[in-house]
């Protein structure tokens, strides 16, 4: 892990529609500091490439088990990779006809990266969208995201990042800051014991980085949106919300984006052979609208509007 | 049934059964007067024999009826008609099937029909007199079981409607002068406009009857007159017996005002008329007279004793006076005819109708019919006594000017009837003004906008009368009514007046919609497989820029708009023309009419189409006047005989022929050009140049085809009433069926261009450049389709960057077999002397001619629909930018006859109406900025249409975009709802 240092790109994703205004190009790159029990991109936590199975898409067809040097793969069994002894060689993933093996992680030449973001130049500009980077964690690679991000915004497309605030603030301030929009700032617990249980470190720099930025955002003209996951018994209950709002407020911020849950990372989970604590088993459920209002509800107490 | 059981049981059955069968229908006929009234028709017996066969022949027997006397014998030659089973196991079937499944054995080519169609249609009238009982409980235990709305003949009850969110405009276009707020959404939405939820209810719940009254007429006329010879035994002028017997028509039938309507006139006696036109395609439905209430799909109701004068006096008379009955006497039943009756390469519409026009509307609005007239007769004056043909021709056509005024003059007398009996006092106001205006116009120039209107429909109802119903069009009907709008308003003074006027105007166009609804063409049966759920497609274009190159998009446009939102119907189909010249806010209304409809109107880049049509040097204001016909095909409003639907070409059949050296798998038929082996081809290249010659031996069979259909429409129903509203018909004094119209074309519907495209891609990237397989390897999995060929069939679906993946070789391949058709028909002329044209969109054919194709190297299976017009394959890819990239990257140059491209979008229930509306603008007009030419959207998720399928009284609304034209849901055949609902769907 360094700022200098290329980080391998999970997806290149176009016509997002979720990932800031208008149509989106999103960069989503490997590699995060926190480890959230709940990540709904659990692809993109290890900065190295992982190897992924999709069970629905398999026809059977024996070709990646006979070409394994390991022998790592077993057609019987319903995780398919043992991985004790996958070697990460990727040749199954060459020769899956359906896609349903995947190596997640590639790299990518930087400039092949904005020239596919420039490709979808003329849907920005009728939709009023541009650029994201997101994770993972982009300011894990403060070079990196900083070339793409002034490449692309010198194009006149709309910049931002989607981060986790877990960051070393002067890299981050030098390289990336000066061409980015827009920036959406998870602020998932404020508790920093429990924050530390849950996400695997403590958020005194997390909130301390909110903190600088929100105090630069209307001199440098970039957009700071903080947003809260929604995660059942973890982040929505009323004590942590209500620090978070409490927070927002003595700073003056005006409006937040609550997050609600998705469950659907668990699938996502098992196929990179990741085992979710217990806990979420029972968790596979939406959250109900009455839940998602009652939220909403303890952050306009405090004068925020949620998104 | 196995092999075992057809030996033993079959063979002996058939062998035997079908003389006993044939005997058994002999003697019934024979023996009960009952039945055998229906061989007599009002001139004296229907003299003819039918033979039927098993294909190798070892089974052959006729039935053959002359004088009111059925005999059977052995053999099936020297018949009238015959029809060719494919096996002994087809026999059965043919007995014991109910009537429509006896359909899908003839489209599947397991039945084949040689000599007269007419005939054919009469026998299985003939066999329904006896077997009618068993018919109609087959057909009733399969409606049971198909799920599918219930009508009833009263069209009572209501419906609920869709719910939808009205905004604002927030800028108002240079164009609009009187509305305040363009999008007028303070007018609210159906239920503000009770009379018209009215009519939308009874044309959810109505069910459709056969009305006679045309063909009745026509033929009492043609009986007293003759047809191919006068009273005094000389050949007739076809113009003026078609202008005479026109004329009677319109003098003589029933002059209706539908009960509330601000427009007078109907198309037809019933309130929602099935239109017959025996004279073009119209004994088809002989068949299914007796069965047609309770067909499962789209049943129409019927009279007993119209069925009755059908059967006797109305069929009989066209036994051989139709356009395909005509070609098979004059040109003895040529190969090209015999391949179109079997589907499976192509489908002409011409069999039907030649139609698929616009007329020059603003002339009537602005001369009337007298006008009119004086003009023909200028023309007349000038025109030597010796110049018999332009003598009779315009003759003719004043003849058929004088039969609209006629029926005009009976509708405002009838007006004035109505308000005698009316008691409400506000209606019998309204029947006055009807009675006033139609006794004014068409005859004379309009004045208002409820002249105007009312002209448009009578003229409407004349169009056809005077030929079938199939694709008429109106043309841009916001720029020929706004002078009368503005006239209008201009004379009031409050703001109160105003928005009364204006309420009354949204009114006014939503009446006339609903008028174009009176009407449904008339589809056989075997119509509901091919072709289902739609109506006669009458588009109605609005925007665009004026003729003089300026916006043109004006409060007439608006309220078009508005009238198109509210009713959600499907017919007029109605398509919207954006230029550069057009404002942000009007592709914004544009997107919104279509997430409140679900699916209409269909977005067209004007540029692009405009562009498509350089290379035949329109003079700019003429091409500036554009506007789509039937699905989306651009004519030159008012000059242009362009029938733009002049046949479905399934470009896929040329692709088979390649694989299997020019044989047919479905036919069974060696039929096109021998161009070589699988294993012969060196190179990609050379098998790409095979699938050239096999596209165009089709499409020289196909224009043959087309051509002498052409003769035929102008031998047998020439329009003299149309020629005169077409620019130069007059002057030239020549029919627009024999090319006086200033512009000729026929348009052709190439299916297929997605699935050609991925199946090339996919022979050249494995056989010729990774020689993964060898193309027999590819045409062996082909024809067991893909049994054991799993792993060979995953990597046709995944490996190959495929058209609508953006990629660079994926567009290039689809850009050649564009200009592979396109090079191909545009050497091409028409019996009109005019060059032909092609588009990329489909109807509904890609799902019937996919039912008529087998496997394809793109690994689709056997019998699955193709995509709709040329939407890339759902698989392609997951992002709809990357569709909407390789689409517009088509080079127009190859599409004058424009495209189809659908996008099934889906808002998530959560997002803000304004930020749908905002997502589909970007999506539509950055399409636009990239040179893309149509997009038509599907604005609801699958899930809903599962739901529909489940509960069809519930969603009897639901609107869907096929492929060019709307329909509703739950009125489709199942492969076509499924279809649907497997397309790609977009999140917003």
């Amino acid at each position: 892990m360094g700022s200098g240092k290329h980080p391998l790109i999970l997806d290149l994703k176009g016509n997002s529609l979720d990932d800031g205004p208008g149509i989106r190009t999103v960069v989503f790159v490997k590699g995060c500091p926190l480890s959230c029990t709940w990540c709904h991109n659990p692809e993109s936590k290890r900065t190295g490439p992982q190897l992924a199975f999709a069970a629905k898409d398999c026809i059977g067809c024996g070709l990646c088990a006979d070409a394994c040097p390991e022998r790592a793969l077993d057609l019987m069994s319903s995780e398919r990779v043992d991985r004790d002894l996958c070697k990460l060689c990727f040749d199954c993933v060459n020769l899956c006809p359906t896609g349903a093996l995947s190596r997640m992680g590639v790299s990518m030449d930087l400039d092949k990266i904005v020239e596919t973001v420039l490709e979808d130049k003329v849907f920005y500009s009728t939709s009023g969208g541009g650029l994201t980077l997101s994770g993972g964690e982009v300011t894990l690679f403060p070079k990196f995201a900083g070339e793409i991000l002034q490449k692309v915004k010198a194009q006149g497309i709309h910049t931002l990042i989607e981060t986790c605030g877990y960051f070393v603030w002067e890299p981050f301030e030098k390289h990336m800051l000066p061409y980015i929009d827009t920036i959406y700032y998870d602020l998932k617990i404020f508790d920093s014991d429990l924050h530390k249980l849950h996400c695997g470190a403590d958020n005194k720099l997390i909130l301390q980085n909110f903190e600088r930025l929100h105090a630069l955002a209307t001199k440098m003209g970039f957009e700071l949106l903080a947003r809260t996951p929604l995660i059942p018994g973890i982040t929505d209950t009323p004590e942590n919300l209500e620090q978070i709002a409490g927070f927002l407020q003595g700073l003056g911020v005006k409006c937040a984006q609550l997050l609600p849950y998705n469950p659907t990372w668990l699938e996502k989970s098992r196929g990179l052979g990741l085992v979710p604590d217990d806990y979420f088993l029972d968790e596979q459920k939406w959250q109900s609208p009455e839940k998602i209002k009652d939220c909403e509800n303890i952050f306009k107490n405090f004068g925020i509007e949620p998104l | 049934m196995n092999e075992k059981e057809k030996k033993f049981y079959v063979q002996p059955v058939a062998r035997v059964g079908i003389r006993t069968a044939l005997a058994g229908m002999a003697f019934a006929f024979n023996r009960f007067e009952r039945f055998r009234k229906y061989l007599r028709n009002a001139d004296g017996w229907n003299n003819f024999s039918v033979g039927i066969k098993t294909q190798d022949g070892s089974v052959a027997a006729t039935i053959e009826f002359k004088d009111g006397k059925a005999t059977t014998r052995a053999g099936a030659e020297n018949v009238t008609s015959q029809m060719i089973l494919q096996d002994e196991s087809v026999m059965m079937a043919l007995v014991s099937l109910p009537p429509n499944e006896l359909n899908n054995l003839l489209l599947k080519n397991k039945l084949l029909i040689k000599g007269n169609y007419s005939y054919i249609s009469y026998f299985n009238f003939l066999m329904s007199v006896l077997l009618k009982n068993k018919q109609v409980k087959d057909l009733k235990a399969q409606r049971e079981k198909m799920k599918l709305p219930t009508l009833d003949s009263e069209g009572k009850g209501q419906i609920k409607n869709r719910q939808m969110t009205f905004v604002k405009a927030d800028s108002r276009d240079p164009g609009v002068k009187h509305l305040e707020d363009q999008n007028l959404s303070a007018y609210g939405g159906l239920v503000d406009f009770p009379r018209l939820k009215r009519f939308v209810d009874i044309h959810h719940r109505q069910k459709p009857a056969v009305c006679i009254e045309r063909p009745k007429l026509m033929t009492r006329w043609y009986r007293e007159n003759g047809f191919e010879n006068d009273k005094q035994g000389k050949p007739w002028v076809a113009e003026l017996r078609q202008a005479e017997a026109f004329k009677y028509l319109m003098e003589n039938r029933k002059p209706i005002i539908r009960k509330d309507d601000l427009i007078a006139g109907t198309s037809g006696s019933k309130e929602i008329s099935v239109l017959l036109y025996p004279d073009g395609a119209g004994t088809i439905l002989w068949g299914e007279l007796f069965i047609m209430q309770d067909r499962p799909l789209n049943p129409y109701d019927i009279d007993p004793d119209d069925a009755w004068a059908l059967n006797n006096e109305i069929f009989p008379y066209y036994f051989k006076r139709n356009f395909r009955e005509w070609i098979r006497d004059v040109y003895d039943e040529p190969l090209y005819q015999e391949v179109d009756e079997r589907f499976a390469l192509f489908f002409l519409w011409k069999n039907v109708a030649l139609s698929h026009t616009i007329l020059d509307y603003p002339k009537l609005l602005r001369l009337g019919a007298d006008g009119i007239i004086e003009e023909i007769k200028a023309e007349l004056d000038k025109t030597s006594e010796q110049n018999f043909e332009k003598r009779n021709t315009l003759k003719a056509m004043i003849l058929t000017y004088e039969g609209i005024v006629a029926y005009a003059l009976n509708l405002s007398k009838q007006a004035l009837l109505d308000m005698e009996a009316e008691s409400d006092p506000k209606r019998k106001e309204e029947l006055k003004k009807l009675a006033d205006i139609c006794a004014r116009v068409p005859k004379e120039p309009c004045q208002s906008l409820d002249d105007a209107v009312n002209a448009v429909w009578i003229h409407w109802v004349a169009v056809h009368m005077e030929s079938t119903n199939a694709g008429f069009s109106l043309g841009r009907m916001d720029q020929w009514l706004q002078p009368y709008f503005e006239s209008d308003i201009e004379k009031l003074k409050t703001k109160e007046e105003k928005e009364e006027y204006i309420r009354h105007a949204i009114e006014l166009v939503g009446c006339f919609y609903m008028r174009c609804t009176d009407h449904l063409p008339t589809i056989p049966d075997i119509g509901n497989y091919l072709f289902g759920g739609s109506s006669s497609d009458q588009a109605i274009t609005l925007g665009g820029v004026t003729p003089e190159g300026e916006d043109g998009v004006n409060d007439m446009t608006y309220i078009f708009l508005k009238a198109t939102e509210i009713l959600s119907i499907r017919d007029p189909n109605v398509n919207a023309r954006y230029s550069e010249k057009n404002t942000e806010a009007y592709l914004k209304r544009l997107c919104e009419v279509n997430i409140n409809t679900a699916g209409t109107p269909s977005i067209h880049n004007d540029e692009a189409v405009m562009q498509s049509l350089e290379r035949f040097n329109y003079p700019p204001e003429h091409l500036r006047d554009w506007a789509a016909t039937g699905c989306v095909e651009p004519t030159i409003s008012g000059k242009h005989m362009g029938h733009t639907n002049c046949m479905m070409f399934n470009m896929v059949a040329a692709l088979e022929m390649a694989l299997f050296n020019g044989y047919h798998p479905l036919m069974r038929w060696h039929l096109g050009p021998e161009t070589g082996q699988a294993e012969s081809f060196e190179n990609f290249e050379q098998f790409f140049d095979a699938f050239s010659v096999q596209i165009k031996f089709m499409a020289d069979l196909a224009c043959d085809y087309n051509n002498k259909l052409g003769e035929a429409h102008s031998v047998l129903r020439p329009t003299p009433m149309m020629s005169a509203l077409m620019y130069d018909c007059i002057k030239k004094g020549k029919d627009a069926t024999k090319g006086g119209a200033l512009y000729n074309t026929s348009g052709i519907a190439a299916i297929g261009l997605a699935d050609i495209t991925d199946s090339l891609l996919i022979i050249k990237q494995f056989v010729y450049e990774e020689n993964l397989y060898t193309l027999r390897e590819i045409c062996e999995a082909i024809k067991s389709d893909y049994k054991g060929h799993d792993l060979m069939r995953a990597r046709m679906m995944k490996s190959v960057k495929l058209f609508g993946s953006n990629d660079h070789q994926a567009l290039e391949m689809a850009n050649k077999v564009a200009t592979l058709i396109h090079q191909t028909f545009s050497l091409k002329e028409n019996f009109r002397g005019g060059p032909y044209t092609v588009g990329f969109w489909s109807m509904s054919n890609h799902v019937a001619f996919g039912t008529l194709t087998g496997a394809l190297p793109s690994g689709r299976l056997a019998g699955k629909p193709f995509t709709p017009g040329l939407t890339p394959q759902a698989h392609a890819s997951h992002n709809l930018l990357d569709n909407i990239k390789d689409v517009s990257g088509l080079d127009v140059k190859n599409i004058d006859n424009n495209i189809a491209f659908n996008v099934k979008v889906v808002p998530s229930s959560k997002d803000r109406h304004e930020d749908v509306i905002k997502n589909l603008y970007a999506y539509s007009k950055a399409y636009c900025d990239l040179g893309g030419m149509q997009m038509q959207f599907n604005v609801l998720s699958s899930k809903t249409m599962r739901t529909a399928m489940e509960n069809p009284d519930d969603y009897r609304d639901l609107l869907v975009r096929i492929s060019g034209y709307n329909a509703y849901f739950v009125t489709l055949n199942r492969d076509m709802q499924m279809e649907l609902i497997e397309r790609a769907e977009y999140g917003l």
